[in-house]
């Protein structure tokens, strides 16, 4: 199933791009990895459609950092956007393993870390027992918004 | 003062001593913390990225159990204050957002009504109130030159984070941890790319390599300017730096390392807390050297 990006993120806002890039010229992840860059991001978005952008995998290769968002000078919601095409990307089977893993983890336990020998390490440092998540109350949040449509757990 | 102290994941279960000098500094400085079963936030980083309907409908149920505590929340790590503020945010402002969450949360009894606020625990320290208490109470200044590391999701997006507290370009550069570390006797230390991402996130989803690389050009002008220790307010920036100098210096033979704090590590030492009260003991990168050469062991 598809979700149009468009009812998460004002089209319009991308003719707003005059493609100045100081977006991309910020942006840390492309420094060191193969990312798509936020300016790219936009034009594809404008020239090819956004279905082209969601199953490309360069796309997850980003900090989150926001600074592309913060420098435009455009006030463009980068962010906005970057959220909407991967929600879109990972409906359709886009999405890295790890994330998933990490997703699948959080789905199960309502927390994000592996808890392991925690009562003795947390005792070490002279701290009580954590208290328990309320796992059910979780469990029927994502049952209810359908996560399981998108990465299963 | 009083706080529902909201802990998240990684700091109780990764870092608990971060958790130890926060309980033993905040007792110090007259903050009552109350403890609450929350669940994970959940980070910015990962489920807003896969599925934002859950995440924001999570987060409005750990928003809505310290609502029906009738308590504000201060979190410790930068991505639980990332999301935990913008869903209250969002959830505030969007009729259409908040009927949904309220609708998928109807049948556990919570309610989101939009009735506290989000802030972090340097944001609490920062208070006149308490920054009087600490220069009080304080027996022990750390002369050591510090470089900040505030953390992307701390301050950005500006306008959600920080609305009240924008320059007239509408942008917020964050000065409260060097302030605060100034007041315990610290040398707070500009570097080029202060604000500089660690790349935790992009470590963690994609490429870990990658993620490492943005450490060590971040310690390229961290030592440029001879700084001998970081202070962050993350634990996720935390571990980047910590287990990451270890990591690179793996490959890089001839890596310098400098060790890294929490913040209130260091606020924990400058009121006479030893260094294995505060948990420094069990970083990777290790400080005992540069603690004993302004006289703490």
């Amino acid at each position: 199933m598809t979700v149009k990006i468009w009812n998460f993120f004002p089209r319009e806002a991308l003719y707003e791009c005059y493609q100045c890039a100081r977006c991309t010229g910020s942006c840390p992840a492309l420094e060191v990895a193969p990312a798509l860059g936020p300016r790219e991001t936009i034009l594809k978005c404008l020239n090819l459609g956004h279905d082209q952008v969601v199953e490309d995998e360069k796309l997850w290769v980003c900090c989150t950092c926001n600074v592309c968002e913060d420098r435009c000078p455009q006030k463009i919601p980068i962010s906005d956007l970057l959220v909407a095409l991967r929600n879109s990307a990972a409906r359709r089977g886009n999405i890295p393993d790890k994330l998933k893993i990490a997703i699948e983890l959080l789905a199960k336990t309502g927390r994000s870390m592996i808890v392991h020998q925690l009562d003795e390490m947390r005792a070490h440092h002279g701290l009580a027992p954590l208290l328990p998540v309320p796992i059910d109350e979780v469990r029927e949040i994502f049952k209810k918004t359908r996560l399981d449509e998108v990465v299963e757990f | 003062m009083k706080y529902a102290l909201y802990l998240g994941c990684a700091i109780p279960i990764k870092y608990p001593g971060f958790e130890a000098a926060t309980r033993k500094v905040c007792e110090r400085l007259g903050i009552e913390l109350v403890d609450l079963p929350f669940a994970c936030c959940p980070p910015p980083t990962s489920l807003k990225m896969v599925h934002y309907d859950s995440w924001l409908a999570l987060a409005a149920l750990n928003l809505c159990r310290a609502e029906e505590a009738g308590l504000n929340m201060m979190t410790l790590c930068s991505g639980c204050v990332n999301t935990l503020k913008e869903a209250n945010h969002t959830l505030k402002k969007s009729d259409s957002k908040r009927r949904k969450v309220n609708r998928i949360l109807e049948d556990q009894k919570h309610h989101f009504k939009g009735t506290i606020e989000v802030t972090h625990i340097l944001d609490v320290l920062y208070q006149d109130s308490v920054i009087e208490k600490l220069i009080k109470e304080k027996v022990q200044d750390l002369p050591i030159r510090i470089g900040c590391h505030y953390g992307c999701h701390y301050f950005r997006p500006p306008k959600i984070m920080y609305p009240e507290e924008l320059s007239e370009s509408e942008s917020y550069v964050p000065v409260k941890m060097d302030h605060l570390l100034s007041i315990i006797g610290m040398e707070p230390t500009e570097y080029s790319r202060k604000f500089l991402c660690c790349g935790s996130p992009l470590g963690a989803n994609t490429d870990k390599d990658a993620g490492y690389a943005i450490v060590k050009e971040k310690l390229r002008y961290i030592q440029e300017r001879n700084i001998e220790a970081l202070s962050v307010i993350c634990p996720s920036c935390f571990e980047q730096f910590d287990m990451g100098q270890i990591a690179l210096s793996r490959k890089f033979k001839n890596l310098a390392k400098i060790p890294t704090f929490y913040l209130t590590q260091l606020v924990g030492l400058s009121l006479g807390m030893s260094p294995k009260e505060v948990g420094v003991d069990v970083h990777r990168v290790k400080s005992k050297k540069l603690l004993e050469g302004i006289g703490i062991s």
